[in-house]
């Protein structure tokens, strides 16, 4: 019985990225109630230029680090030129400028030497010695080295929205934006800055997803829809949820990979599972595992 | 007392027998006449490469119309038109190869698969909010996806080719081949267009603007929102899967490579650039996106020419994605009413000159 670990195993290091995607994607609709459909090319962008500076020779912590600010500016800028035009737009309408907004951004990295093939980046000195064995499952530093780091930026942010004021005005806002405004709450300041952190999430759980396994803009803008299962399974505006429905959709397929491929032919039950996973959710519990229920029946 | 049925400058309904009438004078109707008349023409004086693509712009107005349904009447966001499109064709194609029918059995055989299954995708909606029913239809965008290409039946999204086929004694042919489709495409268009025309004035047709603008309210004046939107969503797809049917004689061959999730947003972009809600508008936008293919090739073609990107860059594939979705973003900023309001408004200016309003 060694697959059955093996599997979990592999489910947690992709779990955590999911996660990673999730929670900017969370942030976005918690605090403006905007679904994004362009999370997915953020993160591709963010990946993109995290690799385009460590071909120009720049170490790739840094690089990493650059990656992550460029996104931040790149989501306020994203707000402040496109969505906060569109307050006060029937729902729908500023979904759709997400949806074009994706398109956008995936005709810009196409222009780029980036868009056909794959890439990898060159695996940093300090990650390359051995990994751990556990459970009889080799895991490598890569591995390791990416489930922290990705859980340290999960739990940092969490202790930043529960504990700065900063988060608790992000909290408010999503909370009552009437009542927040009232309090002398900077509305436009939060909506700004909650796209700027989903860019910088997105950026980071790019550039750890390109680490773990190779750059293709294919897979990379891929992470945007598996947001979808992951989100809708923990609730559209829980953190919390996004941390948990990550793991468990990572795992989820994961799980199907090991025990339905066989059984289906063609096998790739990876890509599908979480969307039928998606749907019963949907049915059963719409507002996921720890939403706020507020959907009514009509 | 009636207002006038030759040419009206305002809006002069009394009755709500008035507010049925799909036209409100005879001027709109003998434009229309001849509107027909002249697209009747058309393929004598219109070069083949060109009648190919207004073949197409025909074929997409009818899965736009469509979307125009679920999405532009009754304001439930799909981002799986393009799969309904691909079930109608799919259906068409088996039908067509494995049982032997003609084609114009086949086709509407592919509308009812693509409205059968676009009920029960619809289905969440008797639950669901806009927000989640637009997840629910891109999660069935990427399982159709899937399935199909895992599907032996369907070749793994490979190419199921279709029979040539007959009508009027004339032949299919690779001479006459757009021509041929062109006279079946425009009728299917024209009836398609006039039975929402008509459902429009229904009590069916109103409930789901009713829906649209305020579900609440609609609920409260005795409207059931959940059977609108059932409706609306059967409709919807209902035209795809004639749109995937027509689509797949028309191309001789289904791929999913044509019915995937960038063939959606495609769709969701003419429907937005024509305008949501309006049947004129689902003309428009077509061929709004076609005629800006058709310059983003020639574009990225010359710039391929001019060597100004770096190596390994295919101008095409990177144009084409970011044309729409400029389209798609510019339009619902600027213009939200779409090239339908331009055309409405370059209309009244016409209708009343020589006064501005």
């Amino acid at each position: 019985m060694t697959l059955l670990p093996q599997l979990l195993l592999a489910g947690i290091v992709i779990g955590s990225i999911y996660a990673l995607a999730a929670l900017g994607f969370v942030l976005i609709y918690k605090s403006s109630r905007v679904i994004n459909f362009a999370h997915g090319q953020i993160i591709a962008t963010g990946a993109f230029i995290a690799y385009a500076l460590t071909q120009g020779g720049l170490n790739f912590w840094l690089a990493g680090l650059i990656a992550m600010v460029a996104t931040f500016l790149l989501g306020m800028l994203i707000e402040r030129v496109f969505l906060r035009r569109m307050v006060g737009q029937p729902i729908i309408s500023v979904i759709m400028v997400t949806i074009g907004l994706a398109s956008v951004i995936e005709g810009i990295l196409h222009l780029t030497p980036y868009g056909n093939g794959s890439f990898s980046f060159a695996t940093p000195a300090a990650l390359t010695g051995g990994g751990l064995d556990l459970f009889g499952t080799p895991l490598s530093r890569v591995q390791i080295v990416g489930v922290f780091a990705s859980l340290a930026l999960l739990a940092g942010f969490t202790y930043f929205f529960n504990k700065s004021t900063l988060g608790i005005t992000m909290r408010a806002v999503a909370d009552d934006q009437m009542a927040a405004m009232s309090v002398g709450t900077s509305v436009e300041r939060v909506f700004a800055l909650a796209w700027a952190a989903a860019g910088l999430t997105a950026a980071a759980a790019g550039v750890i997803l390109g680490l773990l396994s190779g750059l293709t803009i294919g897979s990379l803008t891929g992470i945007g829809l598996k947001v979808f299962p992951v989100v809708i399974l923990g609730g559209l505006d829980s953190v919390v949820g996004a941390i948990v429905g990550g793991m468990l959709i990572g795992i989820l397929e994961n799980l199907a990979a090991g025990y339905l491929d066989g059984i289906v032919p063609g096998g790739g039950t990876r890509e599908v599972f979480p969307f039928i996973v998606l749907l019963a959710v949907l049915l059963v519990r719409p507002y996921g595992l720890f939403g706020t229920k507020e959907i009514e029946r009509v | 007392m009636p207002a006038s049925r030759f040419s009206q400058t305002g809006n002069y309904r009394t009755r709500y027998r008035q507010d049925q009438t799909i036209f409100a004078t005879y001027a709109e109707q003998a434009s229309l006449i001849v509107l027909l008349l002249v697209l009747l023409l058309l393929p004598q004086v219109l070069p083949k490469t060109v009648l190919r693509d207004v073949n197409l712009i025909l074929i997409y107005a009818v899965a736009v119309l469509g979307l125009n349904v679920t999405t532009g009447y009754t304001g439930l966001i799909n981002i799986g038109q393009a799969a309904f499109m691909g079930v109608g064709a799919y259906a068409t194609a088996l039908a067509a190869t494995r049982w032997g029918l003609p084609f114009y059995a086949a086709i509407p055989l592919g509308g009812v698969a693509g409205a059968v299954v676009g009920t029960i995708v619809g289905l969440p909606s008797l639950r669901l909010k806009y927000l989640y029913l637009a997840v629910a239809t891109l999660a069935f965008q990427v399982i159709f996806d899937w399935g199909v290409g895992h599907s032996p039946l369907l070749e793994q999204g490979g190419a199921i080719s279709l029979p040539t086929v007959q009508a009027f004694g004339v032949r299919d042919s690779f001479l006459n081949h757009n021509v041929f489709w062109y006279y079946i495409i425009l009728p299917a268009l024209v009836v398609l267009a006039l039975l929402w025309r008509n459902v429009l004035r229904t009590k069916h047709g109103r409930s789901m603007i009713a829906v649209r603008d305020n579900d609440r309210a609609a609920a409260a004046m005795g409207i059931n929102p959940g059977t609108a939107k059932l409706t609306a969503f059967m409709i919807g797809s209902f035209y795809a899967g004639i749109a995937g049917g027509l689509f797949a004689y028309f191309q001789k061959a289904v791929v999913i490579e044509d019915y995937g999730l960038s063939v959606s947003v495609q769709f969701l972009a003419m429907a937005i650039v024509g305008g949501l809600g309006s049947v004129p508008g689902s003309f428009l936008g077509p061929m709004f996106i076609v005629g800006l293919d058709r310059v983003m090739e020639v574009a990225s073609q010359r710039l391929g020419d001019m060597n100004i990107f770096p190596a390994g860059v295919d101008a095409a594939t990177a144009l084409r994605p970011l044309s729409f979705g400029l389209a798609i973003v510019l339009f619902l900023m600027f213009e939200p009413r779409g090239l339908a309001n331009w055309w409405r408004l370059s209309r009244t200016y016409f209708k009343k000159w020589p006064f501005k309003f």
